[in-house]
């Protein structure tokens, strides 16, 4: 329900707007996918900077950690990085089921060190806007329905003015991924 | 070892010629602060950068304008006209240039500790969710953090050498000379930018001061607060700003035809470990600092012909300046002129060795000593020659240039014309 409340298109404006902020650039040279590190010449310390930002302006906690570490801490050291630090089969299976196809594609043997160059703001838009779809249909404060989302501000109860609870990013990519074994996705080891 | 660029922004002028001319002329760049609202604090004058001075460094560069304090903003819009003068950029092997900064990090502004105390339940919790409300952003903590200033320098020009902070109050701007001058003379690189910066007219930074009763609180008039070795002085007034030099290897300079603006002779440094804010009774990590210098610089004592006092218009230095001076100098010591470029400039501590390097040269240059200005009534116990409020032509070829800091830091420079041959 809070999807409604901020559509993806406002999600996509305000993630231009913090890496535009962030990189100082405009905000024309930012589209959906350009990568981050590739394109627009990010360094690590501009991903934090770019997600203070995103956490701000929704008052959401942005993951700490890349999909692949908690697919390797949930399934099992080796499981998604070889020991040569290399994807293995099983990440670009897992790393397709949850990007689908219109996602950045990896392959198996790509370096890890090459994953953070497939950011773009099409996956922090996902990010994003999964962790708001986490808020829960009724205020658990004043147990009303009523949540609003004045211009430009984080989604709030309409009722009690308590900011909606979501969940945090690293949490939507462990139970992502708890869902997904659960669906029977299969996640073995490279032999 | 020759200096092949300068660079300055200071309460007197947005570069080193705007400066050095207002200083020639006596002016004072002190003010009532317009910074912040100084109301109900007991002092509210300094020495203030107009904003509109702070230049932005070219291309990529602009981004890291998130990760600077405004002591980092002067100190690259100095190092901008030091380099540029040098020709900095133009030296291939970037692995063999170096970065000695003098500068302490800045105090938290009062906005960012209000901030982290709404994320404190008060009883040693913490709730870091707060911390993401109230639009901010990530490094506003980070930002004031000392070794940020270095890392910040030697990107924006390119610097792969050495890279090094040095904190040592207000001997900082001198000691980061003395270090380069050091780093290119041990053969561990061929240049360096040296310079310090500081940019403490906030709140915190004022009341820090205020509480060690090291600031003037008796004056008449903002112009007139700071003067060094006058009778009525009652303590320092505290200015921001930054300098920066380019120091470098006599061959290395030559070869690729860089300016040669004089030359860094000699540098001595000593600390008194007495305590922490009162000088040694007889000056003696003075003393030490100037002769060290001196003996460094290999040349004779009369061969100095100007001291650039430290002179901060507290009672404490000015005396005991004219004391180690006196021993030094000996009987010479009344026939050498020094005076204070912080009667006008005000204190900028941590850059203060920086700029009144750079002007110590300047006057070598121009056959010029700067005035000591406000010097309107004698202390008996300050009896030498300051070029009481006048600049005047005096030609002269070697000149020392000092920096005591709080805590017994003492630094010493000799600089002198270059000597061709």
């Amino acid at each position: 329900m809070a999807e409604s409340l901020i559509s993806p298109d406002q999600i996509y404006r305000e993630v231009q707007k913090a890496i535009a902020d962030a990189l100082q650039i405009s905000e024309q040279k930012v589209e959906p996918d350009s990568s981050l590190i590739r394109d627009l010449a990010a360094e690590s310390l501009d991903f934090i900077d770019i997600n203070f930002r995103l956490e701000q302006r929704f008052n959401v906690e942005m993951p700490r950690k890349y999909f692949l570490e908690h697919v390797e801490e949930l399934f099992g050291e080796g499981t998604a990085i070889d020991e040569s630090g290399r994807l293995t089969e099983a990440a670009v299976t897992i790393w397709n089921a949850r990007l689908g196809s219109a996602g950045p594609r990896v392959h198996a043997g790509m370096p890890l060190d090459d994953v953070p160059a497939l950011v773009t703001p099409r996956t922090l838009v996902m990010i994003v806007g999964e962790i708001l779809a986490t808020c829960p249909a009724t205020c658990p404060s004043c147990g009303k329905a009523a949540w609003a989302v004045a211009d430009g501000s984080p989604i709030t109860c309409g009722g009690c003015g308590a900011h909606a609870p979501l969940l945090a990013g690293d949490d939507v990519i462990r139970r992502w991924l708890e869902d997904f074994r659960a669906r029977g996705g299969s996640v073995s080891r490279a032999s | 070892m020759v200096v092949t660029g300068v660079g300055m922004i200071t309460p007197l002028g947005r570069n080193t010629g705007e400066t050095f001319e207002h200083a020639r002329q006596g002016r004072s760049g002190i003010d009532y602060l317009r910074a912040f609202d100084t109301r109900g604090l007991p002092v509210r004058i300094g020495g203030e950068v107009a904003d509109r001075w702070i230049q932005q460094p070219p291309g990529v560069a602009a981004r890291l304008e998130r990760m600077a304090s405004r002591a980092i903003q002067l100190m690259w819009t100095a190092a901008m006209e030091a380099t540029e003068q040098a020709k900095l950029g133009r030296i291939r092997d970037r692995y063999r240039i170096g970065v000695i900064l003098g500068y302490h990090g800045e105090t938290s502004s009062l906005g960012d500790i209000a901030r982290i105390f709404r994320a404190w339940d008060g009883d040693g919790q913490w709730d870091a969710t707060r911390l993401r409300q109230g639009g901010y952003d990530a490094f506003s903590l980070v930002r004031h953090k000392v070794d940020v200033g270095p890392t910040l320098i030697s990107r924006i020009f390119d610097c792969r050498g050495s890279s090094i902070g040095i904190a040592s109050a207000c001997a900082a701007g001198g000691q980061a000379i003395g270090e380069a001058y050091r780093l290119i003379r041990s053969r561990r690189a061929d240049a360096a930018i040296a310079g310090g910066c500081e940019a403490s007219l906030t709140y915190l930074g004022l009341s820090g001061f205020i509480l060690l009763k090291a600031l003037t609180e008796r004056y008449t008039s903002p112009p007139t607060a700071s003067r060094p070795f006058d009778r009525k002085r009652s303590g320092f007034v505290i200015s921001e700003g930054a300098g920066a030099l380019v120091l470098e290897d006599l061959d290395h300079a030559r070869e690729r035809g860089a300016p040669i603006l004089g030359e860094v002779l000699g540098y001595g440094d000593s600390t008194d470990a007495y305590r922490i804010t009162d000088i040694h009774p007889q000056a003696d990590g003075a003393v030490l600092a100037m002769a060290r210098a001196i003996e460094d610089a290999g040349v004779e004592r009369g061969q100095i012909g100007y001291i650039n006092a430290h002179g901060t218009s507290t009672v404490q230095n000015d005396a005991l300046e004219t004391l180690a001076v006196k021993r030094v100098f000996g009987e010479r010591a009344a026939s050498v002129p020094l005076s204070s470029n912080k009667s006008m400039l005000g204190h900028t501590i941590g850059a203060a060795g920086a700029i009144e390097a750079i002007l110590t040269l300047e006057g070598i240059r121009q056959s010029l000593l700067l005035p000591t200005i406000n010097h309107e009534t004698p202390d008996p116990r300050c009896d030498l020659d300051y070029v009481p409020n006048v600049a005047r032509r005096f030609p002269h070829r070697i000149a020392l240039s000092n920096s005591f800091g709080f805590g017994g830091h003492n630094a010493s420079v000799c600089v002198g014309a270059f000597e061709d041959g």
